[in-house]
């Protein structure tokens, strides 16, 4: 399991039990939550056969600006319900009226499960649109006559899926930036973290050419300066830019590219902590290899003549 | 072994040896107590002249032997500060089972990264060649512990960044 899987997993098996043939309905309540605070709740409020599952996402007013709810209208369309209190998403499944065949249920079962996926996807999808009339525009210009609005590029579009951390998003003719900003909360997931983007940076001049290209740094990039709630000069949060090229753009490779990029800061973290149980697992075992050694300077006990209650002796006939 | 390690360990080995040549000593200063002089530091007659061992700035060993204690301190070679962190955690991870290792200490001595306090009562109980070389293997296994652990992480955070960017290939 080494990418991570961009469905929730648990909204899929709870889905795949219920829509399994001759799976009797019963009432169901569980709320799972997701490393960006986001959180599902799947319920059978009504009946036993009508199943809600609704999406809370710390960002939503600020996906809405970006068009989520167009995004989630295409990808749900009659699904939707109005949205169960607490919550900012809903869609309803009703078993009764479940499509025939099984690969329909399959689809509606991964379409459902990648709720927040595609909550998240409509600043990536919006960006990559502008990003395509500025391309469209910047044909008619050579670089230097090109207008202001042309050269520099589109707005920054900020998500702030964490407390601290934010996604930024840019577009411009000839590429598209991402900025994930993120903070360590120990001085060894930084290290760890050190190391693991420097890999990230140096992957591209080592064999995976056509990759996005990577930076990370301590400051804010130039992109960002400007926008609210950022701190300039160096300070404990790391940035780290993808810049998207035209190849990654096109119309067939954006939904995977978008899922893909999605998941960055949940799996760059998990690695970090993955590395950081292995080598204490590794400590734990060098530390027993330690004491064998130590124990190897006691003297042995020394062996004792052994005698039965009755008083006679053990001796080795050979 | 390189060519540096070999005249820093066996000279650490020598030190050690000399110095644990240890003898049962009632403390002076309260009756009925038997301390480690070395780290009550009540009678300055009974500490030795404490000696270190240096095989360049950042590895040294210091040596400080009294009338029924020795207390050795080493310092580990830090080069970044992934091989600091490292180090720290190692150390601290030995440290907390201190218990485990009879010899070891809890805490280590100001500028150093491990300290080990070897009483009488440890020589006695144990054969003291075996008790040097336990040191000596230590510093040892320590060293290639930590490049280990380091290649190890360098080579895990390649494949990790290698696979989050090849489907984007």
């Amino acid at each position: 399991m080494l990418l991570l899987d961009y469905g929730n997993l648990l909204i899929e098996s709870l889905l795949k039990d219920r829509f399994a043939p001759g799976a009797t309905p019963t009432s169901i309540d569980q709320i799972s939550g997701e490393f960006d605070n986001t959180s599902f709740h799947i319920s059978t409020p009504e009946s036993k056969s009508k199943i809600l599952i609704s999406l809370a996402i710390k960002c939503y007013p600020e996906l809405v600006k970006y068009g989520a709810e167009e995004v989630l209208q295409r990808e749900y369309g009659s699904l939707i319900v109005q949205p169960e209190s607490g919550y900012d998403f809903s869609v309803g499944v009703d078993l009764e009226q479940l499509p025939e065949s099984e690969e329909e249920k399959t689809d509606l079962i991964r379409r459902i499960s990648l709720m927040k996926r595609n909550a998240l996807a409509a600043p990536f999808e919006q960006a990559f649109d502008e990003f395509a009339s500025l391309q469209e525009q910047a044909r008619q210009y050579t670089s230097e006559s090109a207008p202001q609005g042309v050269r520099e590029g589109g707005e920054v579009r900020a998500i702030h899926y964490r407390e601290e951390e934010a996604i930024y998003i840019k577009a411009s003719h000839d590429r598209v930036t991402v900025i994930f900003s993120t903070i360590f909360r120990e001085e060894t997931d930084r290290v760890y973290g050190k190391v693991f983007l420097q890999e990230f940076v140096d992957a591209r001049k080592r064999g995976v050419q056509n990759a996005p290209q990577v930076l990370a740094r301590d400051d804010p990039p130039l992109e960002l300066q400007g926008i609210p709630g950022i701190k300039a000069g160096k300070g404990e949060v790391t940035y780290v830019t993808f810049v998207l090229f035209p190849r990654h753009l096109t119309p067939q490779r954006r939904a995977e590219v978008i899922s893909h990029i999605e998941t960055f800061r949940d799996y760059f973290h998990y690695h970090i902590k993955a590395s950081k149980a292995y080598i204490h697992s590794r400590m734990r075992r060098r530390t027993a290899d330690f004491l064998q050694v130590l124990r190897r300077a006691r003297p042995e006990a020394e062996e004792k003549e052994r005698k039965t209650a009755s008083g006679r002796t053990f001796t080795v006939k050979g | 072994m390189s060519q540096s390690l070999r005249p820093y360990l066996s000279c650490v080995r020598s030190t050690l040896t000399a110095a644990l040549s240890l003898s049962n000593f009632a403390s002076q200063a309260s009756e009925r107590h038997n301390v480690p002089e070395i780290e009550a530091a009540t009678s300055p007659e009974l500490l030795l002249n404490p000696l270190v061992v240096s095989r360049n700035q950042d590895e040294r060993v210091l040596v400080e032997p009294s009338v029924n204690s020795v207390r050795v301190s080493i310092r580990i070679k830090q080069a970044d500060e992934i091989e600091g962190i490292l180090v720290h955690k190692f150390m601290r991870f030995l440290s907390q089972r201190a218990e485990a290792f009879f010899v070891l200490r809890r805490k280590a001595v100001a500028g150093y990264d491990i300290s080990f306090l070897i009483t009488n009562f440890h020589t006695e109980e144990m054969l003291k060649h075996k008790l040097v070389d336990f040191i000596i293997q230590f510093m040892e296994e320590v060293d290639k512990e930590i490049s280990e652990m380091k290649l190890f992480l360098n080579a895990r955070a390649r494949f990790v960044a290698e696979s989050f960017l090849t489907p984007f290939d």
